[in-house]
């Protein structure tokens, strides 16, 4: 008994050792539970066409640990610099970003068209308030599609608004462009505008699309000074056309409808075999039974 | 010196007529361990998964650990016992219904490590409305309720003479329905010739079917993970693998059992230092055979050099560098080494390396499941350290304990029920009927 309790003294370090990698944020929020809590707040702008999409996340701050706040109110605003005009409020989701759309028809501007985006939590009994803003001017991209001598080509024109409310063109920008995939925007180039604010691309073949050969494809304007992000998108049937895998006999694949025939087969004649013998060793139980009621007890 | 046996039935008349002190108390740790579990249970099942450290990347963790591990003690009970009962091997009588009794109860607990995993114990009986053949998920459902049947009717065959002479032993004082009940489950059962035979012929029928299920069951398991092409598991060589690591699991836990009965019922006339022996040169080959397995599959994943096994191996190496050594060098070398050496082969240090095999093969079974799932092929996004490691929480260890202390309740239970030795032939090879009264 004693080298069983010298055994579990030794081995017992060894189990922490190794399943301790590091702390849980369970156990980090115990550690610093007397440590004050900071909220903070980014915002991220996404012009779009007609929208511009304001992201507030937020984020508490406890000791060395931050975490998302869920289910908290943000109230979004836009103004010239001056004042500012509430457009409405949103929740945080479990990351703690919090979205809201705003029309760009309706944006409020200065006079060189520049718009304050400002984001508010009021915060609670439990986490301080926080803001953040965000200062840009709107801008538009669009894209074209056309085939010239049976070449595929992309134009993309960026347009700003000017003092009178006229569309101009944002010369000698980059644009980039991307198809979204599965998990991230897939590169395809990058165009460099002209003075009329338009650039062309020859569109790459071979990039697969949907079952129809439909393709996303979106222009950026990343992180420019004035105008922030950007970003126009348009859909075109020039990609390679989806092939779902169709098994033309029953396969492994769970989605075919019937499994292999050998599959089932050998299945069958196991659960058979074995659930014979079982029948058969219940069935000499059912003899022994029976056999009782003819004989004498030996005991 | 080794005690002979007398009269087994009423050596063993007091475990089974009354509880001590110390076996209330016992029991009553037991349920409260289990009653901890079922506080984690309900803990689990109404905040969700969350409360335990799964997340998107390592989906499985403790659970699957547990599952594995006790499936695997269970197909070794089956594989000891019926291997012992086929092979009429004359010293199997005081320890074979321990290796059933294994198989039945941890049969019984492992499964239910399955449903602790599922997160949405609401569809569970889509299993059977919607399960497709081509799924090893299937294939385990099935094969694991075709065992459980399988062994249930084993334990009864074996443990049906003894049945008979509880019912017809006057002395004993039990209580009225228990009398009854062990009348309804002797079958009329009155050791007749032809009914020996009918009996014999069954069980030796069982036995050999035990022995094949128990090795489909646990290959079965095994393909689950081998069938993928996540690194660590897709091998050859995992079913093999797994049965050898459930028979030598199985057999540490044998001989933890045989210790613990011994001291507790004071048994030393039936289980002698030549039944641990016994066991414990079992426990020692299949050490070699485990070790030759294990050595096996990483010498052949280091020397592939492909990309993601050279990452696991990295893995094991640094940040399970204790588990991997204790599962994988000591829970070897030790049992060769004790059982190996004759004059290491005492009861104690027997028993000793095989709680240490017990340790070991737990986490054999962990390193198997956890790393892997830890160095996936495609890179997740938002990779919290939190996301991307598995810790186990206190609700999966709680868990964890309380079906060790199913499994111990359990067996203290069965063992009040009934002879934890067959009273039946224990003095050796019985060519007739002999009931030692």
């Amino acid at each position: 008994m004693k080298r069983v309790f010298a055994l579990l003294l030794i081995l017992a370090p060894m189990f922490s050792l190794a399943f301790s990698p590091g702390s849980s944020p369970e156990e980090a929020k115990t550690d610093s539970a007397s440590t004050p809590v900071e909220s903070r707040m980014a915002l991220n702008y996404l012009c779009g066409s007609d929208s511009v999409t304001l992201t507030a996340t937020l984020s508490i701050k406890k000791g060395d640990i931050t975490l998302a706040l869920e289910n908290a109110p943000v109230e979004f605003a836009a103004g010239d610099g001056i004042t500012s005009k509430p457009f409405g409020k949103a929740k945080t989701d479990q990351e703690g970003n919090a979205v809201f759309k705003i029309a760009a028809s309706s944006l409020p501007a200065d006079k060189a068209g520049m718009v304050t985006y400002g984001a508010t939590f009021a915060g609670t009994a439990k986490y301080p308030g926080a803001n953040a803003s965000v200062t840009a001017k709107p801008a538009k991209i669009k894209l074209f599609f056309s085939i010239e001598d049976s070449v595929h080509l992309l134009k993309v024109t960026a347009t700003q608004k000017n003092e009178k409310g006229e569309d101009v063109a944002i010369p000698k920008e980059t644009v980039m462009l991307y198809i979204p995939r599965l998990f991230s925007l897939l590169k395809i180039g990058e165009i460099a505008l002209d003075e009329t604010g338009t650039g062309t691309l020859e569109f790459p073949k071979e990039i697969v699309g949907d079952t129809l050969g439909n393709l996303v494809v979106v222009a950026k304007i990343e992180e420019h000074d004035v105008f922030g992000f950007v970003q126009g998108q348009n859909v075109i049937n020039w990609g390679v056309h989806k092939q779902y895998y169709k098994a033309e006999v029953p396969s492994r694949e769970l989605w075919t409808p019937i499994a292999p025939l050998w599959m089932i087969i050998t299945l069958l004649i196991m659960l058979a075999g074995v659930w014979a013998h079982y029948m058969y060793a219940v069935y000499e139980l059912v003899m022994i039974k029976r056999l009782s009621k003819k004989d004498k007890p030996l005991f | 010196m080794e005690l002979e046996p007398k009269n087994p039935l009423r050596d063993f008349s007091p475990q089974l007529e009354k509880t001590s002190i110390q076996g209330y108390v016992w029991i009553v740790f037991l349920l409260a361990v289990i009653g901890l579990g079922a506080y984690a249970f309900f803990e689990q099942l109404f905040k969700g998964h969350e409360v335990t450290g799964m997340r998107d990347n390592v989906v499985w963790g403790v659970y699957i650990v547990n599952f594995i591990f006790f499936m695997g003690i269970s197909y070794a009970g089956a594989l000891i016992s019926g291997t012992l009962h086929l092979f009429k091997t004359a010293w199997r009588k005081p320890i074979i219904r321990m290796a059933e009794f294994i198989t039945i109860i941890a049969l019984l607990i492992g499964p239910c490590f399955i449903l602790l995993c599922i997160g949405r114990l609401d569809k569970l009986h889509y299993l059977v409305f919607f399960g497709r053949i081509q799924s090893p998920i299937t294939w385990d459902v099935i094969a694991i309720t075709t065992d459980i049947f399988g062994c249930f009717i084993f334990l009864y065959l074996s443990l049906l003479r003894d049945l008979a002479v509880l019912r017809d032993y006057e002395l004993l004082q039990l209580p009225n329905w228990r009398k009854k009940l062990y009348k309804v489950l002797a079958l009329g059962y009155t050791g007749t010739p032809e009914q020996q035979k009918r009996l014999n012929r069954a069980t030796d029928i069982m036995a050999a079917m035990v022995i094949s299920i128990a090795i489909i069951v646990y290959s079965v398991l095994a393909w689950i993970f081998s069938v993928t092409l996540q690194p660590g598991w897709h091998s050859t060589i995992f079913g093999p693998y797994f049965v050898i690591a459930a028979v030598y699991s199985g057999s540490a836990v044998l001989i933890i059992c045989m210790w613990v009965f011994r001291k507790v019922y004071h048994l030393e006339a039936y289980i002698t230092q030549k039944h641990f022996v016994a066991v414990g040169l079992i426990m020692l080959v299949l050490a070699a055979f485990f070790g030759y397995f294990t050595f096996s599959d990483y010498l052949t994943k280091w020397y592939g050099s492909e990309k993601n096994d050279e990452l696991l191996i990295q893995l094991l190496f640094k940040e399970f560098y204790w588990p991997f050594i204790i599962s994988n060098y000591i829970g070897v070398l030790l049992p060769l080494l004790v059982v190996g050496i004759k004059k290491f082969r005492t009861i104690g240090n027997i028993t000793l390396t095989a709680i240490v095999v017990v340790i070991a093969l737990w986490l054999n079974r962990y390193l198997i499941v956890v790393p892997t799932l830890e160095s996936p092929y495609l890179p997740i996004q938002d990779a919290r350290p939190e996301w991307l490691n598995y810790t186990a929480t206190w609700v999966e260890w709680s868990l964890t304990a309380a079906g060790v202390a199913i499994f111990c309740l359990l067996f203290t239970l069965a063992s009040k029920f009934i002879t934890i030795v067959p009273v039946t032939g224990v003095a050796g090879e019985e060519k007739k009927e002999e009931v030692l009264l």
